[in-house]
C-alpha cells in the first residue's frame, strides 16, 4: 500500500535556498577578493575594453577585397566570422533536426517499444551530456580546424538536445488520437506519420527554431577552440590582449543574437499560439510597450 | 464489491418503444453465432486485478444491433468500451470481437472507436482527420499515400456530417459540436463492422444531434454494423438503441421496463 507524503513547497524552497547559501559559504575561501572585483572591473572596462574598436567592420588587408565599395563590409572579419557562425548554426540545426526526429520517435515511449525507447534515450543523453564546446574540441582533434568541425560538433549536440525536446513533445501529445487509430488497426508507422507528426508538428518546428537560436549563441563560442565562426576572431584577439576589438565582436554577437531571438519569438508564435487571429506585430516584438 | 453489468439474464427483452423509430427491432430477433460481433464471457474489467471495476458474466452484441450502455460516472463504462476496442486488457474472461479472440485484434478497419474526448488531431485539417478512418479500411499499412477510394469515402463522410465547407479547416478552429461531427465522420469513413462511441452525442444541439444519430443508425441499418454507445441520457439512449444495459452496483435491474427507477437513480 502506497503512502502519500505531504510536502510543503514553501519549506522545500527555503531549505534549498539556505542549503545553497551554506554551500556557497563553504566554497568561498577569501571574501576580500570579492571587494576587489568591482575595482578590477572598472579598470578593465575603461582602460582595456572601452571604447570598442569598430575597425572589425573594415575590410581585411589580405586578401584584397573584391566587393564593390558599398559592400566592402562583407570583406571584414566581423562579417565573415558572423556569417560563418550563422551558417554553422543553420546547417547543424537542419542536420540535427533530420537526425533527431527519427531518434525521438524511437525514444518516445507512447509509440516505441520499451527496449528501443530506453536504448535511444541513452544515446541521446550521451550526446547531450557533453557541451558543444567539448564536442568541438573532439572534432578539431579528429578532423582539424575550421567550420566543418563546428558543424559536426553542433550537429551532434543538436541531435542530443533537440531529440530530448522532441520526444518529450511527442510523449506530451494526447493519447486519444493514437487510441482511436489503434482501435481502427493502424500500424505503428502509419500512426507516426499520420498522427504523431501532424499533432506535434507545431512543437517540433518551434523547437527547431529555438535550437537555431541556441546554436547561434553557442556557435559564437565554439570558434574559440578553432571550430570556425566568429569565436575564432574573439579568441585571436583575446590572445593578443586586444580587448577593445574583443568587446566590439561581443557587441556584434549580442546584437545578432538579440535580433535572431526576436525573429524566433515572432516565428514561433505562429506555431505555439492556438488563436489564429492574435499574432504579435514586429513592433510589439522589438518594442514590447508598442500598442 | 465489484460492480456488475446487468444484461441478458433478464429473459424478457424490453418492449420496443414506438417513439424509438430509428432502431430496427427485426435485428433484435436475429440469432446465431455468426451474427455475434462482440461476445464477452466472464469478463472482469479495470486496471487493478484486486479491484475490478465491473464484471460482465455474458454480453453478446449482434450485427446491426445498437446497444446503449448507461450508468453513473466512474463506474467503468468507458473502460468497458476500451476493453472491447482492445485498448485495455481484460482482467479475466474471454472477449471475442469481430470473430477474433482477444488479445488478437480484429482485422484492420473493422472496428471504429469514437473516444469521449474525440481524439482528433488538433493541428490537422478535417479531411486529414477523417482520412485516418478511411485509411484504416482502404489502404495498406505501408501505403504512404492514401488511395483514391479512401479519399472518396472521407469526402462522403464529411458531406454526410454537413462539414464540406470546413473540409480544410484545422480542428482547433472548429466548435465542440463540429469536432464531434468530425470524429463521427472519421468512424463512418472507415465503414467498420462495429462502432464504439463514448458519449458521442453530448455537446450537440438538438438538430445536429438528430443528424449525427441518424447517420450512425442509418449506417448501422444499411451495413448491418453493430453499435455500442455510452449514453447518459436514458431517453436519448432509448430513442436510438435497440437495447439498453446499465452498469450499476448490482441493485438495479437495467432494462427499460424499469427506466423510471433508473432515471431516479441516475
Amino acid at each position: 500500500m502506497t503512502r502519500m507524503i505531504r510536502v510543503n513547497p514553501g519549506l522545500v524552497l527555503f531549505s534549498c535556498f539556505f542549503l545553497a547559501i551554506y554551500l556557497m559559504i563553504g566554497s568561498v575561501e577569501d571574501w576580500g577578493r570579492l571587494s576587489n572585483g568591482l575595482g578590477n572591473l572598472r579598470i578593465f572596462f575603461f582602460e582595456s575594453l572601452w571604447p570598442p574598436d569598430w575597425s572589425i567592420f573594415e575590410p581585411r588587408l589580405y586578401p584584397d577585397c573584391q566587393a564593390p565599395g558599398g559592400l566592402s563590409i562583407t570583406c571584414s572579419t566581423a562579417w565573415i566570422g558572423m556569417t560563418e557562425t550563422l551558417k554553422i548554426a543553420f546547417i547543424s540545426t537542419v542536420f540535427g533536426m533530420v537526425i533527431s526526429l527519427p531518434l525521438s520517435l524511437l525514444a518516445a515511449n507512447n509509440i516505441s517499444t520499451p527496449g528501443l525507447s530506453v536504448a535511444t534515450r541513452f544515446l541521446l543523453a550521451s550526446l547531450r551530456s557533453l557541451p558543444s564546446i567539448i564536442w568541438a574540441i573532439f572534432f578539431v582533434i579528429l578532423i582539424g580546424f575550421g567550420p566543418i568541425s563546428g558543424i559536426f560538433a553542433m550537429t551532434v549536440y543538436t541531435v542530443g538536445y533537440l531529440g530530448k525536446l522532441q520526444y518529450e513533445a511527442i510523449e506530451g501529445m494526447s493519447s486519444l488520437p493514437l487510441e482511436a487509430a489503434e482501435a481502427a488497426g493502424l500500424g505503428r508507422i502509419e500512426k507516426t506519420i499520420n498522427i504523431v507528426i501532424p499533432e506535434s508538428a507545431n512543437d517540433l518546428i518551434s523547437q527547431a527554431i529555438f535550437m537555431f537560436e541556441y546554436n547561434v549563441r553557442h556557435g559564437s563560442v565554439i570558434g574559440i577552440v578553432g571550430a570556425g565562426g566568429i569565436g575564432y576572431y574573439i579568441d585571436l584577439y583575446l590572445g593578443f590582449l586586444v580587448y577593445d576589438k574583443v568587446i566590439a565582436y561581443l557587441i556584434l554577437v549580442f546584437i545578432v543574437v538579440l535580433v535572431i531571438d526576436s525573429i524566433s519569438v515572432y516565428i514561433r508564435s505562429f506555431f505555439t499560439d492556438d488563436r489564429p487571429t492574435k499574432k504579435p506585430t514586429w513592433q510589439s516584438v522589438f518594442l514590447p510597450t508598442w500598442k | 464489491m465489484p460492480i456488475r453489468l446487468w444484461h441478458e439474464q433478464n429473459k424478457t427483452p424490453f418492449p420496443p418503444d414506438p417513439n424509438r423509430g430509428l432502431g430496427d427491432p427485426k435485428l433484435m430477433a436475429t440469432t446465431g453465432a455468426s451474427d455475434v460481433v462482440v461476445h464477452l464471457d466472464g469478463v472482469a474489467i479495470g486496471y487493478d486485478k484486486n479491484k475490478p471495476l465491473a464484471e460482465i458474466p455474458s454480453l453478446k452484441i449482434k450485427n446491426g444491433e445498437i446497444l446503449a450502455i448507461a450508468g453513473p460516472s466512474g463506474i467503468g463504462k468507458s473502460t468497458l468500451v476500451k476493453t472491447i476496442a482492445g485498448l485495455v486488457r481484460p482482467l479475466a474472461g474471454d472477449i471475442e470481437v469481430c470473430g477474433v479472440m482477444a488479445p488478437r485484434r480484429p482485422v484492420r478497419g473493422q472496428l471504429g472507436y469514437i473516444p469521449q474526448r474525440l481524439g482528433l488531431i488538433r493541428h490537422a485539417s478535417v479531411f486529414h482527420n477523417v482520412l485516418i478512418g478511411s485509411r484504416a479500411k482502404f489502404c495498406g499499412p505501408l501505403d504512404f499515400f492514401a488511395s483514391k477510394q479512401a479519399k472518396e469515402w472521407a469526402k462522403k463522410a464529411i458531406e454526410q456530417m454537413g462539414l464540406e465547407h470546413k473540409t480544410w479547416e484545422p480542428i482547433r478552429r472548429l466548435s465542440g459540436g463540429e469536432q464531434r461531427r468530425v470524429a463521427t465522420a472519421r468512424t463512418l469513413a472507415q465503414r467498420p463492422k462495429l462502432i464504439l462511441a463514448d458519449e458521442f452525442l453530448s455537446e450537440l444541439d438538438e438538430e445536429t444531434m438528430s443528424k449525427v444519430a441518424n447517420s450512425v443508425v442509418e449506417y448501422s441499418q444499411q451495413e448491418g454494423a453493430a453499435v455500442v454507445l455510452i449514453e447518459h441520457d436514458i431517453s436519448r439512449a432509448r430513442s436510438i438503441a435497440d437495447r439498453l444495459v446499465v452498469m450499476d452496483d448490482g441493485r438495479l435491474n437495467p432494462f427499460l421496463s424499469e427506466t423510471k427507477t433508473l432515471e431516479v437513480k441516475l
